[in-house]
Parts: structure tokens; sequence; C-alpha cells
């Protein structure tokens, strides 16, 4: 996939190094585990395999059946706005496999060592616990307009997944027209689940307001969105920090 | 109160893992980082008022810079090992003054002088150290839609911070 993943853990102070060591080690071996079977870039990866036609997905490592019905589940609550199998190229499913990945590594990470921690995806973050007992974590939502600066704060332990165009220039494919497009210049989407909060996320970006209504009905996920001009829209229950609640955006109705 | 930098590398083909490690109250700092073929694996602790250790290619760090109490308002400087961050390698200055965190420069970048690679990072450092400084003060944990480049420069960072005896 290479992306860089960011692990924070919080422990408690004097717990032996090697121990910690261990519980990152898994973490690592998580990632790594589903880089070897879902890399579309290695030839031979199980996933390169099943696209070329040579195997089936029962004969996959049992995780690949997982992801595939996921993705069909995501496809499904997107309205068909993120859909893996209408890619140009072949079966993709990167776009849900980086946040499941994540998801897995912080899996590693449930242990009573282990107080709280965060597994950042190359800006698409899974966590655990919180920076304080009792306290959720707080995580800012980069200004599409301006990367130097924070468009918002969310506070909230758990996924949140951010879809737009201005990391890396026009980059997303609507299924519906097959082209490059995005109806948004920045999408975030909050929920319990990595893998299925990037997709939305990224349907999001794609599809705009079809795909907003779909996530405002969907339990637990909440979503804000940024458009090209600049208007900013979220769901009701979308956990914006308190302060970072200005007077240009406006609540969903 | 007791503080301990961990540096551990593996060899990683794909995919790069920056971590860090924090505790309460002490803040306790990993960092792991591989790229390529490289293999790399030092594992390291500093009680705190110990001399800090030397890993890899991190500089040595002045003994006094792990005070055991917070120090008044004097300014600190120190420059994390240099990390690498999918384009090349940086490395980053952190100045301390007291307790704030005053400024974030890139002390070196080595991006292999491709163009692709130095418009990428024409664009994303000056954000990188404007957002160090504001997640600062807006407590944050992490930045949701940050850049290749954000994991490489904050592990860097962490580096210098963790030298400087800072949390």
């Amino acid at each position: 996939m290479g992306t860089i993943v960011t692990i924070d853990v919080y422990v408690e102070a004097g717990i032996p190094v090697d121990r910690l060591a261990a519980h990152v080690g898994r973490a690592r071996s998580a990632l790594h585990r589903a880089d070897d079977v879902f890399s579309t870039w290695k030839v031979d990866s199980p996933l390169s395999r099943l696209r070329r036609g040579e195997t089936t997905v029962s004969q996959m490592p049992l995780e690949v059946a997982g992801v595939l019905d996921a993705c069909r589940v995501a496809r499904e609550l997107s309205g068909g706005w993120f859909d893996p199998w209408a890619l140009p190229g072949g079966f993709d499913p990167t776009g849900y496999v980086k946040g499941w990945a994540a998801e897995r590594a912080l899996d590693a990470l449930r242990v009573p060592d282990v107080a709280a921690a965060v597994v950042n995806a190359a800006g698409d973050i899974a966590s655990f616990g919180g920076p304080a007992p009792g306290a959720p974590f707080r995580f800012a939502v980069v200004d599409p307009f301006d990367r130097a600066r924070f468009a918002c704060i969310v506070e909230h332990t758990g996924a949140v997944a951010t879809s737009g165009t201005y990391e890396r220039g026009q980059h997303l494919f609507d299924p519906h027209s097959r082209g490059v497009t995005s109806a948004l210049a920045s999408a975030t989407v909050t929920g319990p689940e990595l893998g299925m909060a990037d997709a939305l996320a990224t349907a999001l970006a794609v599809g705009g307001p079809d795909v907003f209504e779909r996530i405002d009905a969907l339990e637990g996920f909440e979503a804000l969105v940024i458009g090209h001009d600049g208007d900013r829209e979220w769901t009701c229950g979308f956990p914006l920090a308190h302060e970072s609640v200005s007077s240009s955006g406006n609540p969903a109705a | 109160m007791r503080r301990a930098v961990i540096v551990i590398g593996t060899t990683v083909v794909g995919l790069v893992a920056v971590l860090s490690f924090h505790t309460v109250p002490a803040k306790l700092t990993l960092g792991s980082l591989s790229a390529g073929t490289a293999s790399r694996s030092t594992t390291t602790t500093t009680p705190a008022g110990a001399s800090p250790p030397t890993t890899g290619s991190a500089p040595p760090s002045p003994t006094t810079a792990v005070p055991t109490t917070v120090a008044p308002a004097t300014t600190r400087s120190a420059t994390g090992s240099p990390v690498n961050y999918h384009f090349g390698l940086i490395s980053v200055t952190a100045t301390v003054s007291g307790s704030k965190l005053t400024n974030v420069s890139i002390a070196s970048l080595d991006d292999g002088g491709s163009p692709r690679s130095q418009s990428i990072d024409q664009q994303s450092i000056p954000i990188l150290e404007q957002q160090a400084l504001q997640a600062q003060s807006a407590n944050i944990q992490g930045v949701s839609g940050a850049s290749y480049t954000s994991a490489g420069f904050q592990q860097s960072l962490q580096a210098a911070l963790s030298q400087l005896g800072f949390k």
C-alpha cells in the first residue's frame, strides 16, 4: 500500500520496554499481514492473483472473504458511490483495506498494558481509550484551502476518516460516471470502525449530498463536508469540539 | 518523573510505521521507522537525569536537556534524527521556551532532488511547521487528512522534543 502509519500508545509509566515492544510488534505484524494479502502492487499477493482470476475467494486467506463482504456492505450503504468493483483496472478494495488494516493493528494493542492507542494511517485515524481517563481523543481536520490550518477539531474516540482532492490532486473515481471527480473539497466521516468510515468518506467526497443524507440516516456514523465554495455542513450528531464551531458553519437541518 | 526514549527499527517493504508511546503523567516516546530493505534494531531507555543514548544517526544530546523538574523559561533547541518520509530523509529542529514549543524548523532535508519530491516538500513543510505549533495550542492527538510527509516530520520532531525532555 506504500502508506505511512503512525501509532501512538498510552501506557502506565514504568512498563517494561520488552513488553511494550512485543505489543507494538504485533500491531506492526498486523499491518504487514494486511499488506502481504491485499497489496495490488505485489504481483504474487493473494489479491493480485484473485484480480487476475487465477484463484477463487474460497482458496484465499480467511480475511479476504470478510473484506469482500464489508466492501459489499459499504457499496450498499453508500448507494453505489463506493464501489471497488467499478474501478478501472479491476476489483480494488484498497479504499476499505487501509482503514481495515489500521483497525487490525489497533486490535493488537487491546491488551491490559495499553490504556489507549491511536493508529493514524496517512490521515485516517483509528483509536480506542483517550488521552486521560474518561476524556475522548481530539483530532484536527485539515483545512482543504489552507493546509497549514485546521478546519475544525473533532472530539471522538473511534474512527475519523477524511477524503478530498487537496492532498494528491484529483484522485477520486466516480463509479457512476466512470470519471475522476469530486463534489466536495473535503469530506470527513466519524464512526466506530475505520474501514467503513474511510469507504464512506471516499463515497461522500465523490457523491456529495446523496451520500451525506445516507450517512445522516446511518446509526453510529456522522459526517462533515466542506464544499468547493468553503461552505460547511455537518450531521446533527457530528462530534465537533465546542470551540471549533465557527459562525461560518451551519449544522445540517 | 521517569522518561524514556526507545527506538526500534525493522525491515519493511511497502509500509512504514512510526510509533510513539505516551505515559501518564510521564510521556514515553518510541519511534520506529523503516524503509526499503534496511534493517535496524536498537532498543534503549533513558531514565531522567541519566545520559541519553546515542541511537543510530541521532546526535548525542546534552545530559542537561532532560530536567527532572520543569525548568524556568529558558530557551533550548534540539534536532531529531533524520527520518525517512517516503520521498527522502527529513530532520526537524524544535525550540522550547520553558514548557512551550516556540519554533519548529527543518534541520536537513534530502529528497533525492526529484522535481516531484521537491514540489511536495515546498508545499508540505511550511504547513507542517505551522501545524505542529497550532496542534500544541489546540491540544490535539492527531490530524485527519494529513500528508505523506507528516509522519516523518512528526517522528523527527518527537525525537527532538524527547531530547529536550519536553512532553
